[in-house]
């Protein structure tokens, strides 16, 4: 084995993306046209099927360093693929560390896929990134339900295309919901209903809220999904097509039978093609989900009760007998490893795996603390990142982590980094600070009619807005009430004094706020839908509108290249800190008739630590081998492979031997780990120095 | 019963080493079945081939899927086609031999096979059996398991697992530290070397065993471990064997990763033959009782699995309690006992994910019990199980090992133990092997299997009659005024279990039976439970009237009533996904 280049610093890829942004910023990027070197722009989204003879288009122009794999094929048919950049593709054999990207599990995030494209199309103008290591893109882990945003009418939905018996009747996918007015979107339905819970929100009456009986609020509405009772049980919408959300079906606290998870982790070709994958690719070294929720800006949540602690474990009381422990205190997992070895015969290995199973510890739920500690760091440099491209704007939230997500699952079970990445959330929408009209019923009292008409339109919107006028009322009737004289201003000041004072706009919901201010300013008011009169054949009268599906989350194309060609360097930075262990220094102490110390230190030069300490906890990060070997060269202490398990970021391990060699000889040190690359040395014994 | 499970538990964690006398016997396979000796991998194809030539009208032979080295693994369905298809009535799934070293189960699963073909006709409990169930068997699921066992060096606790690589010492090799046969007798025994500074010594009583050394007394043995060889020089033996996904670990339920449990594979389903069997049992939803049958300590053992998933449905556990007290009493020395709190606890193992997925009862059978081994006078007190203090956390205690070895020694002419004899070995140099052989310790000798397979296949027969067992009957019908009558309709259930369990009725997590009333000029106008017949309480449905949906207790009933306007003939009709489908008509005038 060979040593090898070190793989580009750090810090160099943090100059790039600085001057990148310093010649112009990312996100007044204008959109990349298409080239023949890239079969995709950016002012787009792109269907499951274009994604996929996307990346097949990017395999056949980098033949040699680009390849598809077909990992699963979806219930509806579609193939989930994995596009691989690196120097293994047409490799027997791999030897670089790989990065595994996965987007759009959930499938309602077609920015997602935008970006994952976009990585690819990063990595191929970028060739010391995928040198030495490869990259596994999925750009579109749940086709099925990407189709969604591409067809009619409409709808924001995570199930994949299998059949699910949602509300467990007689029939599967018989309730789905319905573009009642035709619009093409299916949004929301309002029906006056004395026992509903939901109540406009005071100064923009488009808004709900939920109507709160502690502050004597009574709700008016009640709030359903656009659609029909198609099977006629009362019940609205509650079977839609399609089975489960990809996004929650991962091992790791799933919740079996739950709404859209279905009945087993990997119960999903899409889910079970991945995990498969992920595993049978003991390389994979980090893993980066482009999706809804943000390591990146917010570490993985802690809180959750029942984590199995292994440095305070009680030893029930029976078994305590027999360890000869105290049931009374508590015991570091090496502790009661070391208070068990004597008791089990010669030869037979007990490890932490025995020992948790057999006391039922459980599983880790909450990340560990050493992982918190890059998380927080690397969340510093995010947020530097982010200002440097001018993308720090105030937005809402990222979701939070859900349980049985992907990114879950590779921190947990994969025990390797796992960031995960949103692009975007609407802006927080800022409070109203209209200049105050200055009309009052004071001053509209003495007013004439054409001082009246003089104010203005605009000024009377401001002025009907600040008195929380119902939004039928226009500025333009009051005008046209006035020119026409069936209205004076003076018969407005008596009904302003009669109407009861507005109330603060808060209490709504922040995101829907946001989102309607996101409509109204950037998609005309269509991202929440006016509540428009419908006779529904049930329900009766009612009203539709609301949100319009994907407005909070897939912001117009012409933001998408901004966006992610913003952001998306940072993966390169994430990939930047991937442990990489090397030979750092060996000495050979000579100790007298052929007897020979071998210390060797072994540095782990990345950022990251070897492994995660949740990688280390879960066994599964595979270990670094060092390896000494030389003709005529007997070892008398220490092993021909030592297997290295851990190694912080940063820092350093000493391996040592005892070697003897009658004659001079010569040693071959090798350094090699699946997921942090390898090193290689050659020391003497004997003979000149 | 802690004590006796705790050295269970790390007996059934040793599984290093291996071994290899085949007692396969070589007359070719007929029917009736015989159970005077093991049947290996092929020879239970054999088997299978051989029932379904002999009754082909009331037996299918499907290939589940295949193993990770490519074996077949087989299915046998018993269905009496002129009763109706089987996913038309009660399913009893029956497998067994999960765990490639613990064969007898399979020769259950082929026992079962055997009495309900060759009785049908025969024996009327068995006959009604099969008309009224259908039986799906799967003798053996850990085919290379199993196949290896046989024909492999192996100890009794060896070759358990399913073949899915895994680096079990985490050294960065895979598989690559096995046991070895050194001394080539098929067994993989268990290698001593003297040392006076060792923790063992002769037994006092019986040469041939060893017991600790107490404080105050000189060594004599150190116990180097199983027979074999440190191939991969790190010091340590035999850790890294063929495999290691544990069959029972790695199902979808419950699952969890193997840091949390040895043996549960990188994810659910990692293992072909878990995953295929997954969909056969999904693909027959009829299944209501399932056995799993293992070797080792006479239990039936009900979930939960863990303590985390909480005690079970009350009202499922009375079912149980009649199926397993009643299985205590037909095998003398076995125990009905619950998998978590008596053994130990499980994540993702078989019983759990048919409990789930499939709303079924399910029962882990453990076949062997030591007790049964035994060379005692009358008047001699029966020994016990895993007496308090064995002299070995691991092997047990000292007095049933004089015994069993009496037993090999006076009842099976020694077959079950291999005397110490030297062995020059490369690493340790002049050492001993010796000890029990592989066909030992878990497996009852084959003239005791006769006994175990029968009283166990009837474990199974008598829970299969106690499947659902459903009649549906118009209590009569009544007009009520002009154009609208009133049918009441009775839906029985005989069999102590109910049409879908409770737990799934109470969790939301299966569609329940319907009862659907139909017909021609005739309209439904509201119907709902009769919740008590003598009071006339009915609680209607709002919506869909025509369609009720419901779960019949068992042995109870549930009755209901339509109001209908028209005349004509109304047709009810009852579905369950286990207990069938069941019509009757009466006219509405």
């Amino acid at each position: 084995m060979s040593r090898r280049p070190p793989i580009p610093r750090a810090a160099l890829t943090c100059v790039l993306a600085l001057v990148a942004v310093a010649a112009g910023g990312a996100s007044q990027q204008a959109p990349p046209a298409p080239t023949a070197a890239a079969p995709v722009s950016f002012d787009r989204y792109h269907t499951p099927q274009e994604i996929v003879a996307a990346v097949q288009a990017y395999a056949k122009i980098h033949l040699g360093r680009a390849a598809v794999h077909t990992i699963a094929t979806s219930p509806a048919g579609l193939d989930v693929v994995v596009l691989e950049i690196g120097p293994d593709v047409a490799a027997k054999t791999r030897t670089s560390p790989a990065v595994l990207v996965v987007a759009n599990a959930e499938g309602t995030v077609p920015l997602a896929s935008e970006a994952a494209l976009a990585l690819a199309d990063l990595l191929f103008n970028r060739p010391e990134m995928t040198k030495e290591l490869t990259w596994f893109i999925v750009p579109a882990l749940n086709p099925d339900a990407s189709r969604r945003y591409f067809g009619k009418p409409l709808v924001a939905d995570a199930r994949n295309g299998s059949v699910y018996n949602d509300d467990m009747d007689d029939q599967a996918d018989e309730d789905g919901p319905d573009d009642l007015n035709g619009d093409g979107v299916i949004s929301q339905m309002r029906v006056k209903d004395p026992s509903g819970e939901w109540m406009p929100v005071e100064g923009d009456p488009r808004l709900l809220k939920r109507a709160e009986a502690s502050k004597g609020e009574k709700g008016v509405y009640r709030l359903y999904t656009e659609g029909l009772d198609n099977d006629g049980d009362g019940t609205y919408n509650e079977d839609p097509a399609g089975g489960v959300d990809i996004g929650v079906t991962f091992p790791h606290l799933f919740h079996p039978f739950a709404s859209e998870a279905g009945p087993w982790p990997g119960h999903e070709p899409e889910t079970f093609g991945l995990m498969k994958f992920a595993v049978d690719h003991p390389e994979i070294a980090m893993a980066v989900t482009f999706g809804s929720s943000n390591f990146c800006l917010n570490p993985p949540r802690g809180g959750r009760q029942g984590s199995a602690d292994f440095t305070a474990i009680k030893i029930p009381e029976d078994i305590a007998k027999r360890f000869g422990a105290d049931p009374n205190r508590t015991y570091s997992m090496q502790e009661i490893l070391d208070m068990v070895r004597p008791m089990v015969p010669a030869g037979f290995e007990i490890n932490e795996s025995m020992i948790s199973s057999f006391l039922g510890l459980g599983a880790v739920v909450n990340p560990l603390e050493d992982d918190l500690k890059f998380y927080r760091e690397l969340s510093d440099r995010y947020k530097e990142f982010l200002k440097a491209a001018k993308l720090d704007a105030k937005r809402l939230d990222p979701a939070p982590d859900k349980d049985g997500s992907f990114e879950l699952w590779a921190y947990y079970h994969l025990g390797v980094p796992s960031f995960s990445m949103d692009f975007w959330t609407l802006p927080v929408a800022e409070e109203p600070k209209a200049e105050p009209s200055g009309i009052t019923a004071d001053t509209l009292e003495g007013m004439s009619s054409d001082a009246f008409l003089a104010l203005g339109e605009d000024k009377l919107a401001a002025f009907l807005k600040e008195v929380g006028a119902p939004p039928n009322v226009s500025a333009k009737m009051l005008m046209d009430g006035v020119k026409s004289g069936r209205m004076t201003p003076k018969q407005m000041a008596g009904m302003l004094r009669q109407m009861p004072k507005p109330k603060d706009t808060s209490g709504g919901d922040p995101k829907l706020r946001a989102l309607v201010a996101f409509s109204d300013k950037t998609f005309g008011g269509k991202g929440y839908l006016a509540w428009t009169p419908f006779t529904h054949p049930t329900l009766g009268e009612v009203e539709i509108g609301g949100a319009a599906p994907f407005a909070d989350t897939t912001p117009p194309a012409s933001m998408i290249a901004p966006l992610v060609t913003g952001q998306v360097p940072w993966v390169l930075q994430l990939a930047d800190a991937l442990p990489h262990v090397r030979i750092l220094k060996t000495d050979v102490a000579a100790k007298g008739a052929g007897v020979y110390a071998l210390t060797v230190w072994v540095e782990n030069r990345g950022y990251l630590p070897f492994p995660t300490a949740m990688g280390k906890r879960d066994m599964h990060a595979p270990p670094a081998v060092a390896t000494v070997k030389g003709a005529g060269v007997t070892l008398l202490s220490g092993l021909e492979r030592t297997p290295i398990k851990e190694i912080g970021g940063h820092a350093a391990v000493k391996l040592q031997w005892l070697l003897q060699a009658d004659k001079p000889a010569t040693v071959d040190v090798t350094l090699a780990s699946p997921t942090a690359w390898g090193d290689a040395a050659t020391v003497r014994l004997g003979g000149a120095q | 019963m802690r004590t006796r499970i705790l050295s269970m538990v790390l007996s059934a964690a040793a599984l290093l080493g291996a071994s290899a006398v085949a007692t396969a016997q070589t007359q070719p396979v007929t029917v009736p079945l015989r159970f005077d000796h093991y049947y290996t991998y092929e020879q239970i194809g054999e088997a299978l081939r051989a029932l379904h030539a002999a009754y082909p009208a009331l037996t299918t032979l499907d290939v589940v899927g295949r193993s990770e080295e490519g074996r077949e693994v087989w299915a046998m369905t018993v269905n009496n086609g002129k009763t109706g298809a089987p996913l038309s009535k009660p399913g009893v799934y029956v497998d067994g031999n999960i765990h490639g070293n613990e064969i007898q189960a399979g020769e259950v699963c082929l026992y079962l096979l055997n009495e309900l073909l060759t009785k049908y006709g025969q024996n009327d409990q068995i006959t009604k059996l099969v008309d009224r169930n259908a039986f799906y068997v799967i003798p053996s699921v850990n085919v290379d398991g199993r196949y290896h066992f046989f024909h492999d060096p192996n100890n009794p606790s060896s070759d358990r697992t399913m073949r899915v690589p895994r680096d079990d010492d985490r050294d960065g090799l895979v598989d690559e530290d096995p046991a070895e046969d050194l001394d080539g007798d098929g067994n993989i025994c268990t290698m001593r070397k003297k040392d006076p500074f060792g923790q063992w010594k002769t037994d006092p009583l019986e040469p041939r065993l060893m017991v600790r050394v107490k404080a105050g007394e000189q060594g004599e043995w150190t116990i180097l471990g199983d027979e074999g060889i440190d191939n991969d020089h790190d010091g340590k033996l035999n850790e890294d064997e063929p495999g290691y996904l544990d069959g029972n670990r790695n199902w979808g339920i419950n699952w969890a990763p193997p840091y949390v449990q040895s043996g549960s594979g990188e994810y659910p389903f990692q293992a072909a033959v878990p995953r295929a069997i997954a969909k056969y049992v999904t693909d027959r939803p009829n299944i209501i009782m399932v056995f799993a049958f293992h070797n080792n300590g006479g239990m039936y053992l009900r979930g939960p699995s863990t303590k985390a998933e909480g005690e079970l449905n009350p009202r499922d556990i009375a079912v149980y309690d009649v199926l397993g007290q009643n299985a205590e009493k037909i095998l003398p020395g076995y125990h009905y006992l619950v998998s978590w709190e008596d053994l130990y606890p499980t994540y993702g193992d078989f019983t759990d994910f048919t409990d789930n997925v499939l709303g079924a009862y399910g029962f882990v059978g453990e076949l062997f019990v030591t007790a049964s081994e035994t060379y005692r006078a009358p008047s001699a007190a029966a020994k016990p199980e895993a007496p308090e203090g064995g002299d070995d956390f691991m092997g047990g205690n000292a007095e049933q090992q004089r015994e069993r070895l009496q037993f090999s020694d006076h009842v099976v002419q020694g077959e079950l133990y291999r005397d110490w004899h030297p062995f020059k070995h490369p690493q340790f140099g002049d050492i001993e092997i010796g000890g029990w052989v592989k066909m030992s310790s878990r497996l009852p000798h084959p003239f005791m299997l006769p006994d175990l397979v029968h009283r166990n296949a009837s474990a199974v027969l008598y829970a299969a009659s106690q499947t659902p067992d459903v009649s549906l009957a118009v209590l009569g019908t009544d007009r009520l005024g002009a154009g609208l009558s009133r049918v009441r309709v009775r839906v029985a259930n005989a069999g102590v279990m109910p049409t879908l369990s409770y737990a799934t009725v109470q969790k939301k997590t299966h569609p329940l039976d319907t009862l659907k009333a139909a017909g021609p000029g005739l309209t439904v106008v509201s119907g709902g439970v009769v919740t008590d017949l003598d009071r006339n309480q009915v609680t209607y449905k709002e919506h869909r009237p025509e369609i009720q949906f419901l779960q019949v207790p068992g042995n109870g009933k549930a009755d209901y009533q339509f109001l209908v306007s028209g005349t004509g003939t109304l047709t009810i009709t009852y579905s369950s996904v286990k207990a069938g489908t069941r019509t009757a008509t009466v006219a509405v005038r």
